[in-house]
Formats: structure tokens, sequence, C-alpha cells
């Protein structure tokens, strides 16, 4: 590796270059995550007590979590509703990444491409903001439901986890698509025509033939999409209603409110775990190992 | 079984693109058919019509009788080998012969049956537990031929299929092909530009160029009798001398090939005296000396070995290049650059077809 970058740039700036790429790691990654590992094993104390013999490692600041029903409860909510919103992602983007990446000419994917990424253009909070105005009680979506007969009194979307999960999907749709994109589009496509011309029916082509091929961008989609699901700040708390937080409002909760840094960091690593489990069972359960991941 | 196609007057536009012009054209119960053209003439268009990934624009393809408006590439009773072969690379050998079977919901025994003797026919027996990626080029090859097979098509579909092998592969997967339609009967439609694996495999050729359908004979015909100037310089090589009709009398047509001379050649059709016509002769039918009732005089440019056979490409007397075949044996040292030849031909071995020729 620095092997390759001293060929190509000489030897001082490969240095520098390998030595940025050290500094960012470490001063900006590393280090403040070990630091935050250590307030997480510490008790919260007050400046004078720092280091004084209450100052003691202790498992307390994870314990609470177990100990506190309604977080607890919270944590598995967002476990579970962003496992949800990787599905529905995952159901959403799938045949449109099909469609851009087999059927549609390329002047019509491009097009297509530029629809889903110029509302990327607009900042999150914009683009959430604007999902509260359509998904509100006296808003866009119930006026049109309601005229169209579908629906004889609004719906409260945003009163439960609904409208977070609505506002997740949309919100994470591109890192979905794209990985799923790329998979499909580096299919030949006569492997397509030869299941069709074999006798395939279109569920059996995608379940045999393009799934197994696109498993590594479909794994790749979803831990990406679960990752920012769970780690969402900024989602749940325009959409959310009091009834559906997010663990990471709980988070910053204990960090900002509680001023307690010692118990949101336990929090923030108990998240960190799961996340990380997540991926590895994704990874199982689609038999894909690192490498495939990162093509 | 019927399994003859009829191309039903079909035709094949892309927007204002013409990729296959009006055809109409019957492909007989358990015939070897070639489609041979050069690249982009729209012999592909034709295939995918008949295997349902394309509709034509006009027209219908009838397949045993059966027209196949309407019915989806996975319900013809079609099968198709790419030109890329098209493997599915994530399943094992066995599993890509027996995934058209198990579309068709036959049980896992009655599959692997099927399997074991598929790999038989293509001399690969034991090898469908390997994968894809295990296999060489010619063993992909067979593979492909029994997974198109395992579905007893009534007509198969080859695109090209030996293309990316070599030369003495191929030459023996043309032997093998026409074995396996010997054997089992169905009717192959063979898709190629190269026009050696059309001659040697086929019962008849389709020649095509620009989306049209130049002649439709069987190899010797095509090769002795083109019917037009594009079929006489793209089958085999040919020498075209151009000329003006002198006499035409619907068996031998006389042209005046201008500071060459007079020439006769085969006509069947009578071509009016003064037309523009084209005189082909095969390098194979020139002879050194008189003996021929045509005479030419050419300039030895170069000389090529091909091992059993020596081409001389050569000028005539009107710098026109004119290219003479002969056996190894007739090698002499006397076929330097720049030595003067007197070739001869008989006029029934030459052809004239009225029109000035086309370069290939």
């Amino acid at each position: 590796m620095y092997n390759q970058l001293k060929d190509r740039f000489g030897g001082p700036l490969s240095v520098g270059i390998v030595a940025l790429i050290a500094i960012w790691l470490i001063g900006m990654v590393i280090l403040p995550q070990l630091l935050m590992v250590d307030y997480s094993f510490r008790p919260n104390l007050l400046p004078a007590e720092m280091g004084s013999e209450k100052d003691v490692y202790s498992l307390t600041n994870y314990e609470t979590l177990f100990n506190n029903g309604i977080h607890l409860t919270i944590f598995l909510k967002t476990i579970w509703s962003s496992v949800l919103v990787t599905f529905l992602t995952l159901v959403v983007s799938y045949p449109l990444a099909f469609y851009l990446a087999k059927v549609a000419t390329p002047k019509q994917a491009a097009f297509c491409l530029l629809l889903l990424i110029i509302p990327f253009w607009i900042n999150e909070i914009l683009r959430t903001f604007s999902w509260y105005i359509i998904l509100a009680y006296k808003g866009p979506l119930n006026a049109l439901l309601l005229s169209l007969g579908i629906i004889h009194r609004p719906i409260r979307f945003l009163s439960g986890d609904g409208g977070v999960m609505i506002g997740m999907v949309y919100a994470y749709i591109l890192f979905m698509i794209f990985p799923i994109y790329n998979a499909i589009e580096s299919l030949d496509t006569n492997q397509v025509k030869a299941a069709r011309n074999l006798g395939a029916g279109w569920i059996r082509t995608h379940y045999r033939v393009i799934i197994p091929h696109a498993k590594p961008g479909i794994a790749t989609g979803c831990i990406m999409t679960f990752m920012l699901a769970a780690g969402s700040y900024a989602v749940p708390a325009l959409l959310g209603s009091p009834g559906s937080r997010w663990f990471t409002q709980i988070i910053y909760n204990w960090f900002f409110e509680g001023g307690d840094w010692n118990q949101g960091a336990a929090y923030a690593f108990l998240l960190l775990i799961i996340c990380i489990g997540f991926i590895g069972l994704v990874m199982k359960l689609f038999k894909v190992g690192l490498g495939d991941i990162a093509r | 079984m019927d399994s003859s196609v009829h191309l039903d007057n079909v035709v094949m536009q892309f927007g204002d693109f013409t990729a296959v012009q009006q055809t109409d054209l019957k492909i007989e119960s358990g015939e070897f058919f070639s489609f041979l053209g050069p690249s982009g003439c729209g012999k592909t268009t034709i295939l995918n019509m008949i295997s349902g990934f394309l509709d034509p624009t006009r027209g219908s393809v009838c397949i045993g009788g059966q027209d196949m408006r309407g019915v989806p590439a996975n319900k013809r009773p079609t099968s198709m080998i790419f030109q890329n072969l098209a493997l599915f690379p994530l399943m094992t050998v066995a599993e890509n012969i027996e995934f058209g079977l198990e579309v068709r919901g036959v049980s896992r025994v009655e599959r692997k049956k099927a399997s074991d003797r598929l790999l038989e026919l293509v001399a690969l027996e034991g090898s469908g537990t390997k994968k894809v990626s295990e296999l060489s080029g010619g063993q992909k090859q067979r593979i492909a031929i029994a997974r198109a097979l395992a579905v007893e098509p009534q007509v198969l579909l080859l695109d090209e299929p030996l293309s990316a092998l070599d030369l003495k592969l191929r030459q023996h997967m043309r032997t093998e092909l026409k074995e396996i339609q010997r054997k089992t009967g169905i009717t192959f439609i063979y898709i190629t530009h190269d026009q050696g694996e059309a001659l040697t495999m086929s019962d008849r050729v389709a020649v095509m160029s620009a989306g049209k359908l130049q002649q439709v004979a069987d190899p010797i015909a095509l090769y002795r009798d083109p019917k037009t100037a594009f079929v006489a310089s793209f089958v085999g090589e040919n020498n075209g001398i151009a000329g003006s009709v002198v006499s035409s009398d619907g068996n031998t047509t006389m042209i005046d090939a201008g500071e060459l001379g007079i020439l006769s050649g085969r006509c069947q059709s009578v071509l009016s005296q003064g037309s523009r016509a084209t005189l082909f002769v095969r390098p194979e039918q020139l002879h050194l000396g008189g003996e021929g009732n045509n005479h030419l005089a050419a300039k030895v440019e170069e000389v090529n070995f091909e091992g059993s056979y020596l081409t001389l490409n050569s000028t005539l007397s009107n710098q026109q290049p004119i290219s003479v075949q002969m056996g190894a044996s007739q090698y002499s040292d006397r076929f330097a650059h720049g030595s003067d030849l007197q070739l001869s031909f008989q006029g029934e071995s030459a052809v004239v077809i009225s029109g000035e020729a086309e370069h290939v």
C-alpha cells in the first residue's frame, strides 16, 4: 500500500499523505472514541471530586439502561423500527434500482437519478420539515386522502412512529438505491435473458439470478440504512412526538440536558455495539464478506 | 413434431432505423439454418424476434405453426445459446443445466437424471458439482448447450456461440454441434459472421446485409451461384471485374471489361445490352496458362504461402487487384514480385451479376 503510494507520489509526499490520514484517524476518530469509552465507565462527578476515591471504573452507567424500563423500551423500539425502516427502504429501492439499472434507457436512468439526487441538495432539516408539513393533521396528504374518499377522518401520522419511519425511508433511500443499482448494473443482461429464455417468470428471475448477484449491494444498502436510521437524530426530533422518541434523543438528553456525559457515553456505546452486531448479522445472513461490501 | 419457424413478413424498426426489412422466410423442421452477415446486418435482431425478446414492428413469427404474437420469451418453445454463454456463475454446473426444469416444476430426482444424461451427451460426466468458473472455455460451451437442450426446445437459437473459442476448438465444436443437431432432430438457427461456420454446418444459409435478406440457399449453391454482388464478395474470396453487357442469353453473358477485353460468365437472367454488370471469378478458378476460354494478363505483387495452397496477390493490366489461388505443389520460383502471369478461366466457372460490385 505504502509502496504503491511511493511509486506514484514519491517519498516525502507519501509520508505526508499517510501522516494526514493517521492524524485524521487517531485525532478525530480513535482518541475521542477512547475518551468516550473512558467516560462511560466512570461515575458522573463534580469537578472537585474527580480523581478522588469516588472516581473508580464501574459498569454502573451501562446497568442504568437495563434498570430503566422506559429507556430500555425506547432502545429496543429504536432497533426494531430501524430494522423496519431498513426493510421498507429495501422494498421501495429494489424495484427502482432494477428499473434504473436494467429497464430504463441511459437517458431515462440519468433523468431519474437526477430527480432522486436533486432533493438531497437541500439540507436534511428542511427536507424533513417538508414531511412535517405533508404529514400534518390538516396537511396536504390528509386532504388528498379525504378528497379521494380513501379515509373519512384525517390520520395523525405524526403521533406515532409512522411519521418518523416515512421520513427515514425518504431520507435514506439513496443510500439503499445506489449500492443496489451498482450491483444490478454490473449484472450481464444476458443472464436475465437466459433465465427468461429457459422459462423463468419475473419472480424467479429475480429470486434466482438477479438478487443473488445483487446481494453484496443489498447488504451494503441495508447496513448503511440501518446505521443511519438507528443513529438518526433530526428525523425523529422533527417528525416524532413525545410518544415516539428515538434512542438518540435519550443520548442527547443525557449529554446536553442531564449534563451526564458519562451516562450518555455508555448509552451511545450500547447503540454502537448493537449496530456492529447488526452488521455482523446482515453479513452472515447474506453470506457476504467485508471485501464484497467494500467493492 | 412440427418445429418449423416461419418469419411471416416481419419488419423490425427502432425509431427511424429499420433493423430488419420486410422478411418472409420459412425454416423447416429439423433444419440447421444459418444467418450469415457482417455485424449490424440485423441477424441478431431476427434471433431476438424468434426468442421473444423483441416484438416485430410488423408481421409475426410462427413456431410449429403457432403464431407467437403475445407469447412472452419465457413461454416460447425456443432455447438460446448466447454469444457470451451467460451461464449463471453463482450456480453449479448441474444447477445451471437443471434451471429450466426447476422452473417447470420437475422433481429433484428427475432433474438430476436429466442433467446426468445431458452431461453425458456433451461428454462431461461427473462435472455436475463443479462451479462454472472451474470450467475451461470449451467445457463452458458444452454446458451452455446442455442447459439449452435440457428444456427440450423445438428450436435452438445459437448466437455466435463459437466466436470466443480458439481455432482448433471452434472446428471441433462445429462437428459436435452438427452431431448434436443430428441426434436430437431439433431445428437449429445459427447466427454467425463467420462464413466457414455457416458453410460447414448448415443445411441452408441466409446471407444478410443491412437488414435485408440477400439470398437463401444451401452452402454449395451459395458459393457457386451467388445472386447478388454482396453475396458474391462476402461468401468466400472473389474477384469482381466490372464491365458493360455485350450479349446475354439467359445462360451465358459476355461483358466488355474495357482494356481487359471481352469476358464471359454464367448468368441465368437476360441482361440488357450496354447495362453495367460485374463478372465474379473465384481465385481458385483462375489458372495459369491458356486452357480456359477467357484470358487475363497479370503481374505478381505478393506471394502468400498458406500451407496447402498459395495465393498470388496480383494486379491486372488496368491496375485492378486480382487474387489467384493454387495448390502449394504448383509453387515455383517464377512467382516472384513483378513477374508476369498469363491467366485464364472457364466462362462456366464465373458468374455475371447485374450492377456494380459492392465493396465488403
